[in-house]
């Protein structure tokens, strides 16, 4: 007699040998790969928090010891990693503000069919396909004194008097608003892009309701275009504060101050002075910061998708 | 029913993790476990592989050495086939950039590699090299009167704390470069000699859209030897008798008041200097509107090669100035060729690091790349007067008597960003040049006691 309340069996997959021997021979193979990524991505980032809790200076001839959280608090009373965390700070508001504002507007304009949209879509590439550092280079001989673009395009436009030569990069806060200039230039693509996407999603019904109501190009821009791009803009900027956090190499063109950025400075500490216990200690506090971030453009990132559901 | 005893689905990856993870040995090792072959080698055990006195016995051909060394063209590998071709020891040549080769040395060390037999080492890595047991200490293996052959500044090069941990590679120091022409529309017809002699020129030299000098000021490390040349000439002395850098001196202050008086009182200085390294100052200078420099050796032929350069023909270079008794003073930026302390080929080595200090490479090397000998006795060597096409072998040398080298204490690296921060500082008139060194005093200190933490 069949039990009354008995939940039907799950049906179990039935493999064959010739099943199994195909899945083992699968494992193996992907093994050297996943041996290869363990090594160079689990490894380093267990053997730095590992290292974060030692004096581990390479090049004094010391010995390595456990000093707990010690290297977390020499780095939080560092005068100089306050102040790079500052002008982190300042670097990624500035210059991600700028971006998202430029970025909108092209986006707008990008978004309207007109002679030449593609390939003026394909230019706007340039900057952001180019390397940082070559992008650095570029820069730093525009912000030359003298015969730098810069000087000399304001000099011909008469808003810089001929007697004047201003030197663009001579403190830590010029070289790091430079830099952020620079920075805006090369990925305000990046933002454009994101926010194209964004726009094209926008259902083209509630743009024909709104001027039915008689709605103007600011009042379709603040009442539909913005609230609709609101969630792809966060995403986007969001991802871009990651990426704008982390500005090391167009600084180092710029200048040897390596209080303009933690991950400068970060460099500095592991690469130049090989205190590896407290590089590790810095690399790990910005990495919780940007883990932090990442939580916040992961639950928004539920929340748009949830949205469109 | 589910199973009560059942794991979550991310438990295995996790547990698998931790136990690989644990089996990998993440804690950093001590330099002296005997796990570490690289660091484990005793200066004693080191010295013991090696025997100057069996070098070019044969014994070493057929064995083989990696060498990395700085070399972006390959010309320096080309002329180490004849290493091979006379010692039968076959070269695997790491040719680098300078910016890569301290941080390749390095991570050899870290990662307790003894893949790298040879190293270049330039004269500000001694203490790191030493202490770190990166090089292996030649100090008795090399007979006492080998160095006596080389320049002085080559020499202070690859001397740490009195241990020798390389062979003098090259001599090089900063020079004075001037423009003739612009130096006699002047009125002058000698450089100045002293830093006294250089302000009042300079004032003259200023003038219709000319500056008397021009400097690589950016905060770097060239304008720490810009500092130091300075400094030197001033009476002072950056090292105190501990090694330890003694930034606030009287004569340090000295020295900066002067860089900043030029800058912002006299303006002989072209501000554009706060923005230049050595190749930028070199540029402006090439274009005949800067009527000094201080500069490395090099120059020439760009200087006198029309293609690039408007002041043919119109340049010279000579003393940097002193100041009182002093005659001249000199940064060096001399380099040696050592050994790492892990390689297993010590012997071969050795005798790679013998070549690279005798006549043959040495005058190739002056040929071929434009670098000026270690060797003293060169300079009076016929062959390479004949090859000197810019006839400035007498007065680059002179310079070299009078070079001194920065410190190369295991901290220095630190401590010279510390002073070029500080001394940035002053020359934008963030602070005045008494507040600014002391206060790269104040830092160096911290950063002394936070090290030993």
């Amino acid at each position: 007699m069949a039990e009354p309340n008995a939940a039907p069996k799950r049906k179990r997959a039935k493999f064959t040998p010739a099943m199994r021997h195909d899945a083992l021979l699968a494992y193996v193979l992907l093994v050297p790969t996943l041996y290869i990524l363990f090594r160079i991505f689990i490894v380093p980032i267990f053997q730095s928090s590992v290292w974060s809790l030692y004096k581990y200076n390479l090049m004094d001839g010391s010995d390595p010891k456990p000093v707990g959280f010690g290297n977390y608090v020499d780095i939080f009373k560092l005068q100089d990693f306050w102040t790079s965390m500052g002008n982190t700070v300042y670097f990624t508001v500035f210059s991600v503000a700028a971006e998202l504002a430029i970025g909108f507007f092209a986006a707008l304009l990008l978004n309207h069919a007109f002679k030449g949209r593609l390939l003026f879509r394909g230019m706007i590439m340039i900057p952001w396909a180019m390397l940082t550092l070559v992008s650095g280079l570029l820069w730093n001989w525009i912000y030359q004194p003298g015969y730098g673009a810069l000087t000399v395009v304001l000099h011909n436009l008469h808003l810089l008097p001929d007697t004047s030569n201003p030197l663009w990069l001579s403190s830590s806060t010029k070289v790091v608003t430079f830099s952020a200039i620079a920075d805006i230039w090369k990925m305000t693509p990046f933002m454009t892009l994101l926010l194209l996407a964004g726009l094209q999603s926008i259902p083209h019904s509630l743009y024909e309701a709104a001027v039915i109501d008689g709605a103007g190009f600011w009042k379709k821009l603040r009442h539909i275009t913005v609230p609709q791009l609101l969630p792809t803009a966060i995403v986007a900027v969001i991802l871009r504060i990651i990426g704008a956090y982390r500005v090391y190499d167009i600084l180092t063109v710029f200048t040897g101050d390596a209080k303009t950025s933690t991950s400068y400075l970060t460099y500095n500490y592991a690469f130049r002075y090989f205190y590896l216990g407290k590089a590790s200690a810095m690399a790990w506090v910005s990495t919780l910061l940007i883990l932090i971030l990442v939580i916040v453009y992961m639950v928004l990132l539920r929340r748009n998708q949830d949205s469109h559901l | 029913m589910p199973n009560k005893h059942s794991w979550p689905k991310w438990a295995a990856p996790v547990l698998l993790s931790a136990a690989l993870l644990s089996a990998c040995g993440v804690t950093p090792s001590a330099k002296s476990d005997a796990s570490q072959p690289a660091s484990s080698a005793s200066a004693g055990g080191a010295q013991a592989e090696m025997d100057w006195s069996k070098l070019g016995d044969g014994s070493q051909k057929g064995k083989k050495i990696t060498v990395l060394m700085v070399d972006t063209d390959g010309r320096v590998a080309e002329m180490a086939k004849k290493f091979t071709e006379e010692t039968g020891i076959e070269v695997n040549f790491m040719g680098v950039d300078y910016n890569s080769l301290f941080g390749k040395i390095t991570t050899a060390s870290l990662s307790s590699s003894s893949d790298i037999d040879i190293i270049e080492m330039d004269t500000i890595w001694g203490g790191q090299f030493y202490e770190g047991k990166i090089a292996a200490d030649l100090t008795n293996v090399m007979p006492k009167e080998t160095l006596a052959n080389y320049t002085q500044s080559s020499v202070d090069s690859v001397i740490y704390n009195g241990h020798v941990l390389a062979i003098p590679y090259y001599s090089s120091s900063k020079h004075l470069y001037w423009n003739k022409k612009l130096l006699a529309d002047a009125g002058y017809d000698a450089p100045p000699k002293t830093w006294d002699e250089f302000r009042d020129m300079s004032k003259k030299l200023t003038k219709n859209g000319v500056y008397g000098s021009a400097w690589s000021w950016k905060q770097a490390e060239s304008l720490n030897i810009d500092f130091d040349t300075i400094v030197a000439a001033f009476g002072g002395q950056l090292l105190d008798e501990q090694g330890k850098l003694h930034v606030n001196s009287k004569e340090a202050v000295q020295a900066l008041t002067y860089m900043t008086d030029l800058l912002h009182i006299d303006k002989t200085v072209d501000p554009s200097s706060l923005q230049w390294t050595e190749d930028d100052v070199k540029n402006a200078f090439s274009a005949g509107k800067i009527a000094m420099m201080i500069n490395w050796e090099g120059m020439y032929p760009d200087l006198n090669n029309a293609e690039m350069s408007q002041v043919v023909g119109q340049t010279d270079v000579g003393l940097i100035p002193g100041q009182g008794d002093i005659m001249s003073t000199a940064v060096s930026g001399s380099e040696g060729i050592g050994i790492m302390q892990s390689s297993k080929n010590k012997q071969a080595a050795l005798e790679f690091v013998k070549w690279i200090g005798e006549k043959g490479f040495q005058l190739d090397n002056f040929k071929e790349m434009g670098i000026y000998p270690s060797l003293k006795s060169l300079y009076e060597d016929p062959d390479m007067i004949a090859a000197d096409s810019t006839e400035t072998l007498g007065k680059i040398v002179e310079q070299f008597q009078y070079g001194s080298n920065r410190p190369n204490a295991p901290g220095y690296v630190e401590w010279a960003d510390i002073q070029s921060n500080e001394i940035y500082n002053a020359l934008v008139k963030n602070k005045t040049p008494q507040q600014a060194l002391d206060d790269a005093a104040d830092k160096i200190d911290q950063a002394i006691q936070r090290a030993a933490k």
